[in-house]
């Protein structure tokens, strides 16, 4: 919505300018306005100051309830917590049938906040102190059928997140990864698609990572998140490049979102190995311990993205697959358990990957990947540059040696490759 | 076919009036919470009554609000035959076997991983390991000493009257009667101040 109201801008200005410049007549001009539809209602101020002004008075209203739970009853206290969710569907349902559906969608999510907050009103009142882990995920089963009925992506940040510290908390309770996530997360994902909704992909991308993450700290992995995280992001990045690949607009849209998310997590769990190859973490690697489910992930999203290369056949595609492969090669290079060597081939192949996805980002237009890999890069000679004792000049050597390899490269890409107009 | 029943699902529900749609979603709450309600009356209401000593618990970990911790003399149990035995998780579910002493107060007889069965008076609690789960060298296995929690350790009580309780549970005085249901769920019912009921939890 936001980017179409740019993208609205943009054109007037340029149409501006073409008539101006005589390249186009003013009955073209016309022509185009008219064949524009019309701009979705936007969040303007006004309903800025109206979602901060309903956040704070649902705030006060639990402080309230919670406040002053001596004077007033138990059963009134009820009361007025199941008032407070009433009051915020019905609201919400008038500001739908208003044609305003940017405060509808606020206004479920008031009614989804309050219900989290009311679960542990419940929970003091009535002594239900225990399981917490169990109370985020009622919240996320209300919160997540307040979204499926009211189309409110509000209510479905909420029930993500509520879903993301329900799954943490079951991970650190238990040791293993917990997979009974994938239940309220595919949910949401189909939520996303049949909303068409790009917001929506976005936040069902962003859930994905919390979960990885807590997966990634089992005590038994001993302390080596980078291997668990990387077939992590190799699965976001080729599902998400497999998505963007099928026939279908709606999964296309959403699965350009999760390859982006997916991009910038290969991005980061290559800084991180290239970090956690350094001397520091080294006396930390124990046995190897490397989950089945682990590297099916990662050989899935292999899959999956060769997979998108040969129905797409694009080169940007073959590149962000080739990116993917050599991160989960660098993580099984850098797991090998007592490596005493500076593990060099790693750090090539870290280096290359980031190159991969610039160039996969070049092909394939997309800007967020060109972005991710930048940031790889830096990121990645950095980690290699930050060494804390002895091996210094080794690293300034790989480093010497790895740059004049590039440049030989750029020499032989400029005198091979034909250059584009500019 | 689903790309299409997808969209479709999505048009049908669009057709819906949004105060049904949004109606039908605080509906979902309320009966979500009514559920949280009813399933701690149900233990009220059918569980068997167990009495049990309260004891000191770390003081700086007292009164967070307006509640009392509760510890209890079964909070901390010997591992007995579970020690050493895999437990699988960091804090597992474990169930302990209560019979009433001379007094009337339950106390720990043993300790299990799995449901076992019991005779009248004895009562089977289910609990959950917060510490003594990860023994051992691949720290999986159940330690010699056991910190169990019941879902009866936090009490809400009226501002002000959490230290008053406090110093009497420190004394010895404070006991709690628990409901247990078969499955070895439980419930705080009622607490006692030297055998004196001075709190009694309502259903509702």
């Amino acid at each position: 919505m936001m980017f179409d109201r740019a993208y609205r801008q943009r054109l007037e200005a340029d149409l501006a300018r073409w008539e101006a410049d005589g390249v186009i007549t003013p009955a073209v001009v016309a022509a185009i306005r008219i064949a524009l539809p019309p701009l979705a209602p936007g969040i303007n101020i006004a309903v800025v100051v109206a979602i901060v002004g309903g956040l704070l008075i649902a705030a006060a209203f639990l402080a309230f309830v919670a406040a002053h739970w001596i004077e007033i009853a138990r059963l009134s206290r009820l009361a007025m917590l199941f008032a407070g969710i009433l009051s915020a569907h019905g609201l919400g349902a008038w500001f739908a049938r208003a044609g305003q559906p940017v405060l509808a969608d606020l206004c479920a999510a008031v009614g989804a906040i309050i219900f989290g907050a009311a679960i542990a009103l419940v929970g003091q009142m009535y002594h239900l102190g225990g399981d917490f882990a169990g109370g985020m995920l009622l919240w996320a089963i209300g919160a997540l059928a307040t979204a499926a009925l009211t189309g409110s992506r509000g209510a479905l940040a909420v029930a993500l997140a509520a879903a993301s510290i329900w799954s943490s908390m079951r991970v650190y309770e238990t040791d293993v990864a917990h997979f009974a996530f994938a239940i309220p997360w595919l949910f949401a994902a189909g939520l996303a698609l049949a909303w068409n909704s790009r917001v929506a992909a976005h936040l069902v991308a962003l859930a994905v990572i919390p979960w990885w993450i807590a997966s990634s700290f089992q005590g038994h992995l001993d302390f080596r998140p980078s291997f668990v995280l990387a077939n992590g992001a190799a699965l976001l990045f080729g599902g998400g490049l497999a998505l963007a690949a099928s026939p279908w607009p709606r999964a296309a849209r959403a699965g350009s979102v999760l390859s982006t998310y997916g991009a910038f997590s290969l991005a980061g769990v290559a800084i991180l190995e290239a970090t956690m190859a350094n001397e520091v973490f080294r006396i930390h690697a124990g046995d190897a311990n490397r989950p089945l489910w682990t590297i099916s992930c990662g050989v899935a999203g292999v899959i999956l993205a060769f997979a998108a290369t040969a129905t797409t056949r694009r080169a940007g595609t073959a590149f962000a697959a080739g990116a993917i492969g050599l991160v989960l090669a660098a993580a099984v290079v850098l797991w090998t358990p007592r490596q005493l060597s500076e593990p060099w081939l790693a750090y090539a192949a870290l280096l290359c990957a980031m190159l991969c996805l610039v160039v996969s980002g070049m092909l394939d237009a997309a800007r967020p990947r060109i972005v991710a890999g930048w940031l790889g890069i830096a990121g990645v000679i950095a980690a290699i540059t930050w060494a804390v004792k002895g091996s210094l000049l080794n690293r300034s050597i790989f480093l010497a040696v790895a740059g004049s390899f590039a440049v030989v490269l750029a020499l032989m890409l400029n005198r091979f490759v034909p250059r584009s107009r500019e | 076919m689903m790309t299409m029943s997808v969209a479709s699902l999505a048009e049908r529900v669009a057709r819906i009036p949004k105060f049904v749609l949004f109606g039908a979603a605080a509906l979902v709450q309320l009966a979500l919470l009514v559920l949280m309600i009813v399933d701690r009356a149900q233990i009220l209401r059918d569980g068997t009554e167990v009495t049990l000593q309260t004891r000191p618990v770390d003081p700086r970990d007292f009164l967070r609000g307006d509640y009392v911790v509760l510890g209890y003399d079964i909070t901390q149990l010997p591992a007995g035959s579970l020690q050493n035995q895999p437990s699988g998780e960091r804090n597992p579910l474990v169930y302990v076997k209560l019979a009433p002493n001379r007094d009337g107060v339950y106390q720990a007889l043993s300790v299990h991983a799995a449901p076992v069965d019991v005779a009248s008076p004895e009562v089977l609690i289910r609990g959950r390991i917060t510490y003594g789960a990860s023994c051992g060298s691949n720290r999986d296995t159940f330690c010699e000493k056991l910190t169990v929690r019941y879902n009866l350790e936090s009490y809400f009580v009226p501002e002000g009257e959490g230290r008053k309780l406090e110093d009497i549970r420190n004394q010895g005085k404070l006991s709690v009667v628990a409901a247990v249901l078969p499955s070895g769920r439980a419930a705080i019912k009622r607490l006692l101040i030297d055998g004196k009921p001075v709190y009694e939890e309502p259903l509702f």
